[in-house]
């Protein structure tokens, strides 16, 4: 049977695909939740690189418009009140009327105050050497041509238009070729700084499109992967509890076979006429009667994993005292302890408060405990049940602990995470070829999670297992409740 | 004779009240101010700041505003401002400094342009502040400007070593009328 089942694993994880099929097999059922956290992960990361990215783009594109291309603006609106300055200039020339020569020689002063405004916000922005040193060379050309202008105002508004036409042919033009000069000088630098924040801007666009499409990539690749990893496990869990199934078959049959065949062999001595006598018509009876109920026990179990499994239980949670659920499971345990000859070590610590559970439930959940105890105990015959009251770190509360322990053949590690799993086997217990349908601890941890309590092992290999029952104490008043109302439960027989 | 003397009589006591109204209306003679010119109704000359000259007598003065003179002692040439006729700063410069009427100066203009006497023609501006704003403008100008139209762009001259705030001051002008 287990080299059945080893070839069985084989032909399922043959082929190029085994060994990521064995990694698969191993995170199982977490694999498509394990799969996509790093798909999340890994896209979250590239995300805030390509975020990063954007985000200097945007710096860099602020960047050049506050500097450059404001720059260039203020520059455009230097150039126009420079030119605005001389040319007010020149339209005192054009009149006569010193009321309106006045008026002109007002607009070219007010155009010089924003020229001077706008060249020391242009000294107050500069950063590099070589902005500095142009901006004060215009401030220097400005103050020279501003010289001249007020001389030509001056000759102007005396009435002398020669003079004042000399004095800008001779100072002014010359002076207001500088300026101009400078200004361009300026609107180059300006330039090259725009050209080399565009440059820059460009180039972090590239790398954001590069890594946006890196990020798609990448994503597609890997929800491609997580895609084909969900179905390629959903395709190995499907064979795997086929593989249960068939395994649950045989074993379910072989169990009914062994009573069905002693059943048969008993009827057909009695049919033949073989036995002979009142006693031992008697044991025939009393085989026969040990078989069904054995066969009967193997039904109810599977009843109740069915029935675990579609929801169909309805508990009754009431107030019980943990000795009274031990006893009721001893007793109904007791026979089959009892033929085997095994020693059932029982601590109960005194004055226990009562736990909140069905006497049913938690009964069925203990026997199948102890039954498996039992079944693996091998030669060492004992069996542990002790219950006591313990701080509960998780629940940051005291509970009630139930354990079940046995000097078997423990449990290997490899083989812990899936003892709870309906219909497990363990290589070891299938080689021991030890009966079993692999329900009772599935259904012992539904009760025990059903109970608001939990189940949990600590077990080694060749030293034993302890099983312990994890179950929450009952508020005081109704623990003192349960204690008077207490009464045989007749329900405890299963 | 009584209705002569009751006449008289009537004439005298009118004439004691109107004479007794006239004391009680009029203001007492002891709290008068002083009969001074405040020195806001005072007319300053003023020149453009760069030009060195601080004081002038009223001859000089007269010789300037007549165009008799061409250039300050700094060689730059001098440009007479003048207010629109009708100006009452117009013609306290005419009768104080000029010592002409309207028609004389500008005949004095007329016949010096045109017999090369008069060297330099003044320029006329409507408003005080196109005057402070060409004496501004101008280095070598020369104007002249109420007190209270007098700012920092422009510098008042003494006249025979009277500024325009100090007592003694020879160029007054009326108030503005207040419409």
């Amino acid at each position: 049977m287990n080299g059945q089942n080893k070839r069985a694993r084989k032909g399922t994880l043959a082929g190029p695909a085994a060994p990521l099929d064995r990694v698969l097999a191993l995170a199982s059922p977490y694999n498509s939740s394990l799969l996509l956290l790093i798909v999340f992960f890994l896209v979250t990361m590239v995300g805030l690189f390509v975020i990063r990215d954007l985000h200097a783009t945007n710096v860099e594109a602020q960047k050049m418009y506050a500097g450059s291309v404001q720059g260039l603006q203020r520059i455009g609106e230097l150039q126009y009140e420079v030119q605005e300055t001389r040319r007010s200039t020149f339209y005192a020339l054009t009149t006569n009327d010193s009321n309106l020569q006045l008026e002109y020689a007002d607009q070219s002063r007010e155009a010089d105050r924003l020229v001077n405004e706008g060249i020391s916000e242009y000294l107050r922005q500069a950063r590099m050497p070589h902005e500095i040193e142009v901006g004060r060379r215009l401030q220097l050309d400005w103050s020279g041509y501003l010289g001249v202008r007020n001389e030509v105002l001056a000759s102007i508004l005396e009435g002398s238009t020669k003079e004042a036409v000399n004095l800008d042919l001779k100072g002014g033009v010359p002076s207001f070729e500088r300026v101009r000069q400078d200004l361009q000088e300026i609107k180059r630098l300006y330039d090259e700084q725009a050209s080399q924040q565009l440059a820059n801007v460009a180039a972090t666009s590239r790398r954001t499109i590069f890594r946006l499409i890196g990020v798609l990539g990448i994503t597609l690749a890997l929800a491609s992967a997580s895609v084909w990893a969900i179905q390629r496990s959903k395709m190995l869990g499907a064979i795997q509890l086929a593989k249960l199934q068939m395994e649950f078959v045989a074993s379910v049959s072989h169990e009914l076979r062994t009573p069905l065949a002693v059943i048969s062999s008993a009827a057909d001595n009695i049919a033949d006429g073989l036995v002979g006598g009142k006693d031992q018509l008697k044991r025939y009876g009393s085989a026969i009667q040990n078989q069904c109920r054995q066969i009967t026990e193997l039904v109810n179990q599977i009843l109740l994993f069915a029935s675990t499994k579609e929801g169909k239980n309805r508990y009754t949670l009431r107030p019980l005292q943990v000795s009274r659920i031990i006893d009721a499971v001893l007793d109904n345990t007791a026979e089959l302890v009892q033929e085997i000859g095994f020693v059932i070590e029982r601590r109960i610590e005194s004055g226990l408060p009562c736990v909140m559970g069905d006497l049913s439930a938690l009964s069925q959940c203990l026997q199948n405990l102890i039954v498996n105890a039992v079944k693996y105990s091998g030669e060492s015959r004992w069996i542990g049940i002790r219950a006591f009251v313990h701080d509960s770190e998780e629940r940051s509360c005291k509970e009630i602990r139930i354990t079940v322990q046995d000097r078997g053949m423990g449990i290997d590690r490899l083989e812990m995470p899936h003892i709870f799993e309906p219909f497990y086997r363990g290589a070891a217990v299938m080689a021991a070829q030890i009966h079993g349908t692999g329900l009772g601890l599935s259904l012992a941890k539904s009760i025990a999670e059903a109970m608001g309590g939990t189940l949990s092992v600590v077990s080694e290999l060749a030293v034993g297992s302890i099983f312990t029952l994890h179950l929450p104490i009952v508020e005081k008043q109704e623990s003192e409740m349960a204690s008077v109302t207490s009464k045989p439960d007749p329900s405890i027989r299963t | 004779m009584r209705r002569i003397a009751g006449l008289l009589f009537i004439l005298a006591s009118a004439a004691f009240s109107i004479a007794a109204l006239s004391l009680e209306s009029a203001p007492n003679a002891s709290s008068l101010p002083e009969p001074q010119i405040a020195s806001e109704q005072n007319l300053a000359v003023v020149v453009n700041l760069s030009n060195p000259v601080q004081n002038l007598s009223m001859p000089e003065l007269r010789r300037i505003f007549l165009g008799e003179r061409s250039h300050w002692p700094n060689g730059r040439r001098i440009t007479l401002v003048m207010m629109e006729p009708g100006q009452p700063e117009r013609a306290v410069v005419l009768r104080d400094i000029c010592q002409m009427n309207e028609t004389d100066f500008n005949n004095h203009f007329l016949h010096g342009v045109f017999t090369g006497e008069v060297l330099v023609s003044p320029k006329t501006l409507a408003t005080p502040v196109g005057v402070r704003k060409f004496v501004f403008n101008v280095p070598g100008a020369i104007g002249y400007l109420r007190v209270l139209d007098l700012d920092p762009s422009v510098k008042a001259i003494r006249i025979d070593e009277r500024g325009p705030e100090d007592k003694g001051y020879r160029l007054h002008v009326p108030p503005r009328s207040s419409k």
